[in-house]
């Protein structure tokens, strides 16, 4: 979390949500260049009035460009089309070929902005609980929040367990076969651990109370306000209206 | 058959679950560089454990985590989507399990041994001929033939691909005999079927959303598949159903293993755990 | 007042009976240590005393049945116990929630569970962390506490449900010396808020000096049950796999040496 929250941080969480909801599928559902391009706009311009816009790019960048190369491959090179750009070998570039490419790019990319914005302002923690606020099922919201601190969990299991058995002389780098036998006396323990786990997790969680059906009057307490509601409202109404367009009309 | 029960160790069951989706879909794909995912086993152990909805469930709500809350360097951006296929395969798989495909039917005799191999093995290479039509079909490579014309590059993806269907099968097979077990056999069908089915749903997924692209190694089949010859929709299926089931397969038979590895004690306490592992005398 | 009257339990899936014809009562406020050797029982004891077998692990209990406060609880669903009867286990790793992001949350956690309002929750945790000398962790990360630590919230944890008996299963076992003394004060502690404990431990040290009595079991048969100072000298202890007291080891090394002991240690 950025250490100076701004007014875009102190939405409530849902909002936040909203947005990065509308954000994503909007960016599917709007197609071709303009959409996806006004998404990506809005999207900087947000995370730049929250200050996270230049991590917030380096961020996507780096999670898109190994897909790029993947779509010059599939879109580029190997889609069928007419107007031959250029070639390289038994593979021709298409004009409709990088059109393709360019949009699926622009798409992508709209989309991981507009979720790592979410995640860059959000808590995790903070969200979920206000959802448990709005009715979600509390043993519903303890799943949420246990994934997101099972996984680093479960990290920091594997490289202690590896670290141990590299002591003792395990080797991890190396060939293909090499480097499957040094994850497999990992792999195992790590599972089978977690697993195991999960019989004295549910004991301590009976003890407290964990099984009793009803709410819960919660610590957390995020605010939300009227404009807020007509805000995310108004962004899914768009969204639902802009499918319908697109069904119907542009196609 | 039951459809699954919450209680509290199913609850805490999942959320771990997701966490060795999610570490091992990403690490395999990081390390490893194979064309299978290994992202759904924590889905198929919640849905063999604990019935098919929660197994459900846990593919909803680990690709749902996994493409939305959680931060860098677990994020993915494109799990998300296809939350509908995470979750086609802990419904399956919790179902296989209630008709007792996961349990261990040891010291089969030799004889339903080979008719359990021999299905398989026909299942398999079935799918690996379908796989390979383009490629042979293709006037640019085959690369049983006329090597000269074929990109270097396609005619290896296939070896690749063709070596990797003959070691699953081969692995299969061993495993069958040196644990005298058709259990492996019933998962092995169980986890091919799956695949095919979940290569059906996430095809128009990947297709229409996506361009058929996810940064994995699944592009370059995709790629291959367009250039003999296909449509995006139609490379993607074809690839889609060629990975698909291996990947499966071989998620359902460490599932197996894993499950037969646990205490018995420790399995019997989960809502379905009994049905799933099958009654043994204590 | 828990009682446990002729109780004998198996497990689910076995036929033979760990405990047999358990007959133990813990009176409000008494402490109680129960020593043994491994596999006699004792962890089964502490599961049967909170309700969590049959309750959540299955298992059939025969005989009498659990008592409390003259209510038998076989049929009672699982979180009806938590008030009741809260219950430690070694590992204080498993047994923080893992969804909390400081420790007064994690304290607060059973509290917020059994519906009690903002104030009341508070209040409780506050309370529970006082008694057990953490208030100075309340911000801390449950996952980045000590052992020790990490027990002492768990205790604390299951004291804010404010049960009038807690059942402690080896709390000390996974700590270092370090842990291990935070967890004898936070004993000596809770002995004084006058909650009823019942405390298995192999570091009889522990025991020696906090307890009203002790129980010895072998085999799944209660053996011994007795005032502490009486039960921890007695001689049958050693026999049954149980390590005496040093205060008790280094009194008769003394005496065999022919030194006062009473003196020595005066």
């Amino acid at each position: 979390m950025p250490a100076t929250p701004s007014p875009y941080h102190r939405l409530n969480p849902l909002t936040k949500a909203v947005i990065a909801t509308v954000g994503s599928i909007g960016a599917f559902v709007l197609g071709g260049y303009v959409g996806p391009i006004a998404i990506i706009a809005a999207t900087l311009v947000l995370a730049w009035r929250a200050g996270v816009a230049g991590r917030l790019a380096r961020v996507s960048l780096l999670l898109t460009l190994p897909i790029a190369i993947s779509v010059v491959l599939v879109s580029v090179f190997t889609r069928a089309g007419t107007t031959v750009l250029f070639e390289i070998g038994p593979f021709d570039a298409t004009v409709e070929g990088v059109d393709f490419a360019l949009q699926t790019l622009v798409r992508l990319f709209a989309i991981s902005l507009s979720i790592g914005l979410f995640i860059m302002t959000t808590e995790p923690r903070a969200f979920v609980f206000d959802l448990e606020r709005r009715g979600v099922p509390p043993r519903a919201a303890f799943v949420a929040v246990a994934t997101i601190e099972a996984v680093p969990t479960l990290v920091e299991r594997a490289t202690t367990i590896s670290e141990s058995q590299r002591a003792r002389g395990l080797d991890t780098e190396g060939s293909f076969v090499a480097r499957v036998r040094g994850l497999l006396p990992i792999v195992g323990p790590v599972i089978i651990g977690s697993l195991t786990d999960v019989e004295e997790r549910s004991l301590a969680l009976e003890s407290r109370a964990f099984s009793r059906p009803g709410r819960r009057h919660l610590l957390w307490a995020m605010p939300d306000s009227g404009w807020e509601r007509v805000l995310r409202w108004a962004l899914v109404i768009g969204l639902v209206a802009a499918a319908a367009a697109r069904i119907s009309g542009r196609i | 058959m039951s459809w699954g029960r919450f209680d509290t160790r199913t609850i805490v069951l999942i959320p771990i679950a997701i966490a060795i989706n999610i570490v091992l879909g990403q690490t395999v794909g990081a390390v490893l560089k194979v064309p299978v995912y290994l992202d759904s086993i924590g889905t198929i152990l919640v849905g063999v454990l604990a019935g098919p909805i929660p197994g459900l469930v846990t593919g909803l709500l680990a690709n749902l985590i996994w493409g939305y809350v959680l931060p860098a360097p677990f994020h993915s951006d494109f799990a998300a989507p296809f939350a509908i296929v995470a979750a086609e395969i802990g419904l399956f798989a919790g179902i296989l399990g209630q008709v007792g495909g996961f349990r261990s039917r040891p010291n089969t005799d030799l004889g339903r041994l080979l008719i359990g191999a021999l299905v398989v093995v026909v299942v398999l290479g079935g799918i690996g001929y379908y796989g390979f039509l383009p490629f042979y079909a293709g006037a640019d490579f085959t690369f049983f033939g006329d090597t000269s014309t074929a990109s270097p590059f396609f005619v290896a993806l296939g070896y690749v691909i063709g070596i990797g269907i003959i070691a699953a099968m081969i692995g299969l097979i061993v495993l069958l005999f040196v644990r005298r077990d058709v259990g492996v056999a019933y998962v092995a069908i169980g986890g091919l079927i799956c695949g095919i089915i979940s290569a059906l749903i996430s095809a128009p997924i990947s297709a229409v959303l996506f361009g058929g692209v996810t940064g994995s190694g699944s592009d370059l089949l995709v790629a291959a598949f367009q250039q003999a010859g296909s449509d995006l929709q139609t490379a993607v299926l074809q690839q889609g159903l060629l990975q698909d089931p291996i990947d499966k397969t071989l998620e359902f038979l460490i599932a197996f293993v894993i499950l037969h590895t646990l205490s018995r004690r420790f399995v019997a306490r989960f809502p379905q755990g009994e049905k799933a592992i099958g009654l043994e005398s204590a | 007042m828990l009682t446990l009257s002729g109780v004998s339990y198996r497990y689910a899936g076995y036929a033979k009976p760990v405990l047999h014809d358990i007959d133990l009562s813990l009176a409000d406020g008494e402490i109680v240590g129960v020593v043994g050797a491994n596999e006699s029982g004792k962890s089964t004891l502490c599961l049967v005393a909170s309700g969590l077998a049959p309750g959540s692990i299955g298992g059939a209990v025969t005989g009498g049945g659990l008592a409390i406060d003259g209510e038998p609880m076989a049929d009672k669903p699982l979180y009806a116990f938590s008030t009741r009867v809260g219950i430690a286990f070694q590992n204080p790793a498993t047994q923080l929630s893992g969804v909390t992001g400081s420790v007064f949350e994690e304290v607060a956690l059973g509290p917020m569970n059994l519906g009690l309002t903002q104030r009341e929750t508070v209040e409780r945790t506050n309370a529970a962390m006082a008694t057990l000398g953490i208030e100075h962790l309340w911000d801390r990360e449950p996952r980045r506490l000590s052992g020790g630590q990490g027990q002492l919230v768990v205790i604390a944890s299951l004291l804010a449900m404010r049960p009038p008996h807690l059942v402690l299963d080896e709390p000390t076992a996974q700590l270092d010396p370090e842990g291990t003394r935070l967890v004898g004060d936070a004993l000596r502690a809770l002995a004084s808020t006058g909650t009823a404990l019942l405390i298995v431990e192999h570091k009889t040290d522990l025991l020696d000096g906090l307890c009203h009595r002790v129980v010895a079991l072998d085999e799944g048969r209660i053996v011994l049950d007795g005032p502490a100072a009486a039960i921890l000298e007695d001689d049958r202890l050693a026999a049954l796999g149980v390590d005496l007291p040093s205060r008790v080891r280094l009194a008769r090394a003394l005496g065999s040496r022919g030194l006062d002991a009473a003196a020595v240690l005066a």
